[in-house]
């Protein structure tokens, strides 16, 4: 006896998912669901003033220590501080949106186990809600560097600017600090919900080792040395010299530890982008694999549902 | 005196089983205090990531201050100014984070109406709550200031210790007590709580003075001085904490500065009172409150 036919109902190919393009399209909906979240809590002034006034504020510290100890003779300083603090709203932007994607879905929302068990990858998902929080961060240094431009007096001309270098830097540079974003929202997928300020911690002791509002010479050489395998350092570097070719160099200098290996004042365009192409690709695969074995924990232990509270 | 003797008790009706005596409601709001306090303290023993991320982080960011003096040649005392400041924001991110913003945090997990049905005053949950983060964050500010006592050869010249002490307990009062007014507001403006927060860190680390003497920005140090204890107790603790080294610009005298910070915290807390009766009245009137995610 035969079994009666049974029309399909479920084609397993399917679960195959349609490659790239459902990529795309977990990607574009992830964003758009994070910038709605991000902005639509309030109105365009009230939202640009918030999303402003941490990086520009940052600045300003920066600038009052200056001017308390330097005073007027600070000029060329105060364009190296601004622009790395305008950086840094980029760089915390980009770190903490991956991993407050995280905590927002497991702890606030509770929706992070009905996001991982949908058919989108997982990364591709939290790529796309970290996204938006990029755009905010890229948004706060924008101002900031105009503030610096227009009322901090820093040097700025349009006609200097190293667009190639800008371009190449910034592309680079944005895919190594998605990479430390990842890291951090594979730390957050193992903690608590009081780890919401790991990433600003995380980036706070980047700060130190980028060269962000310091030069590295300032540093111990092995200090110096651990902060040039930092692809920020690279990537700072990179945009300061497109920016403003003329300015001061973290890297290089009196008493840094690049001059004294390469016997160069400070390393050029070609350099630079090497270098943080070869430590960007590092941090890239290390970030991956962290990523990927923090997910298997997660899911072994039955982390994905859990929600803390202290 | 163990609340079990209170709850054996049979009642002959409900208005004589509400019927609490003063040590009663004394005695459970203690027992409030402490047990909003206890996750909290114990917390720091089970979470083992919070060295790494509470400790050794923030006295990094604290050192990048730290090399940006040493890198214009400041004068030692400014080191030693940067470390007052990263030990004082450990408090100040503690109120922003976990008073301020923590009754919207437990609108969304479920806990506050909660709260709000538990016989107990609402204070409690806050008094509680700022005992548990004073302990929290005082294990990382007394890390951030000792480490970077030791490894940038902070000098510190104190003359009156007591005053000092005084000083330091007083800001830390008027903070916790800022911080039970914000918890209330920051619940009231609901989605605004999370870029409050935000709001509340660089902007306000920058009129406080945090790593430079506040004096330096003029009017606007001033203001900052009479509105948030921080910039407050900054100002008097720098010119307790570093007597005759040089540095002596200053907003007002320290002693002042403590009578500023008392009346703040007087102020704070009667403010928080309000807040908060007035909250509990629009959530059992409207019944929105609580609701989540708003």
């Amino acid at each position: 006896m035969t079994a009666p036919a049974v029309p399909i109902l479920f084609d397993p190919r399917r679960t195959d998912g349609r490659g790239p393009s459902d990529r795309l399209r977990s990607f574009r909906t992830a964003a758009s669901l994070g910038w709605k979240m991000e902005a639509n809590w309030t109105d365009p002034v009230l939202f640009f003033t918030y999303s402003v006034a941490k990086p520009v504020s940052s600045a300003l510290i920066l600038v009052a220590m200056l001017q308390v100890i330097a005073g007027a003779s600070s000029q060329q300083y105060r364009s190296f501080v601004v622009v790395g603090s305008a950086l840094w709203s980029f760089v915390i932007s980009g770190i903490a949106g991956l991993a407050w994607s995280v905590l927002d879905d497991r702890e606030r929302y509770r929706m992070l186990k009905y996001v991982y068990v949908s058919p989108s990858d997982f990364l591709v998902v939290l790529l796309g809600r970290g996204a938006a929080r990029i755009g905010v961060g890229a948004m706060g240094a924008v101002i900031t560097l105009a503030v610096g431009v227009l009322l901090l007096g820093v040097p700025f001309d349009l006609f200097l600017v190293d667009w190639g270098l800008l371009a190449v830097t910034t592309v680079i540079g944005l895919g190594s600090i998605v990479a430390i974003g990842v890291l951090m929202a594979a730390v957050c997928l193992q903690t608590r919900q009081d780890s919401w300020h790991y990433p600003e911690a995380v980036a706070g002791g980047l700060f130190l080792i980028s060269g962000a509002v310091f030069p590295l010479s300032a540093l111990p050489l092995a200090i110096q040395a651990i902060a040039l395998l930092n692809p920020l350092t690279w990537w700072m570097e990179g945009t300061r010299l497109a920016l403003f070719p003329t300015g001061t160099s973290a890297i290089g200098g009196t008493g840094s530890l690049y001059t004294e290996l390469t016997g160069s004042p400070a390393p050029d365009g070609p350099t630079i982008v090497v270098a943080l192409l070869v430590t960007g690709a590092v941090v890239t695969l290390v970030s991956a694999v962290v990523f990927r074995w923090s997910e298997h924990r997660a899911k072994d232990r039955g982390l994905i549902d859990q929600t803390t509270g202290s | 005196m163990s609340v079990g003797r209170w709850v054996g008790l049979p009642s002959t009706d409900p208005r004589s089983a509400a019927d609490w005596s003063r040590r009663r409601i004394i005695t459970n709001n203690l027992r409030s205090v402490l047990g909003r306090a206890y996750p909290r303290t114990r917390g720091l023993a089970r979470e083992r990531s919070w060295i790494l991320f509470e400790i050794l982080l923030p006295f990094l960011t604290t050192s990048a201050f730290v090399f940006v003096y040493r890198a214009l040649k400041a004068p030692p005392e400014y080191i030693g100014f940067a470390v007052l400041g990263g030990a004082m924001a450990a408090f100040w991110l503690n109120v922003v984070w976990m008073m301020a913003a923590q009754l919207y945090w437990e609108r969304d997990q479920g806990n506050l109406e909660l709260y709000f049905a538990a016989p107990m005053s609402f204070m409690s949950v806050l008094f509680g709550m700022a005992l548990g983060g004073l302990v929290m964050s005082s294990t990382r500010a007394a890390a951030v200031l000792i480490i970077a006592t030791v490894v940038y050869g902070v000098v510190f010249s104190v003359e009156q210790w007591g005053l000092l002490l005084f000083v330091f307990l007083l800001t830390l009062s008027a903070m916790y007590a800022l911080g039970m007014v914000l918890a209330s507001l920051f619940l009231a403006w609901g989605r605004e709580a999370w870029h409050l927060s935000q709001l509340m860190e660089e902007p306000v680390y920058f009129v406080s003075g945090l790593s430079f003497p506040v004096a330096a920005l003029g009017r606007l140090g001033v203001l900052a001085v009479a509105t948030i204890p921080l910039a407050t107790g900054l100002d008097a603790m720098r010119q307790l904490a570093f007597a005759g080294q040089g540095t002596t610009e200053s907003v007002l005298s320290p002693t002042v500065e403590a009578g500023l910070l008392v009346v703040m915290t007087v102020v704070f807390l009667v403010v928080a009172r309000f807040a908060l009766s007035s909250l509990e009245e629009r959530a059992r009137r409207d019944g929105r409150l609580t609701m989540r995610w708003r």
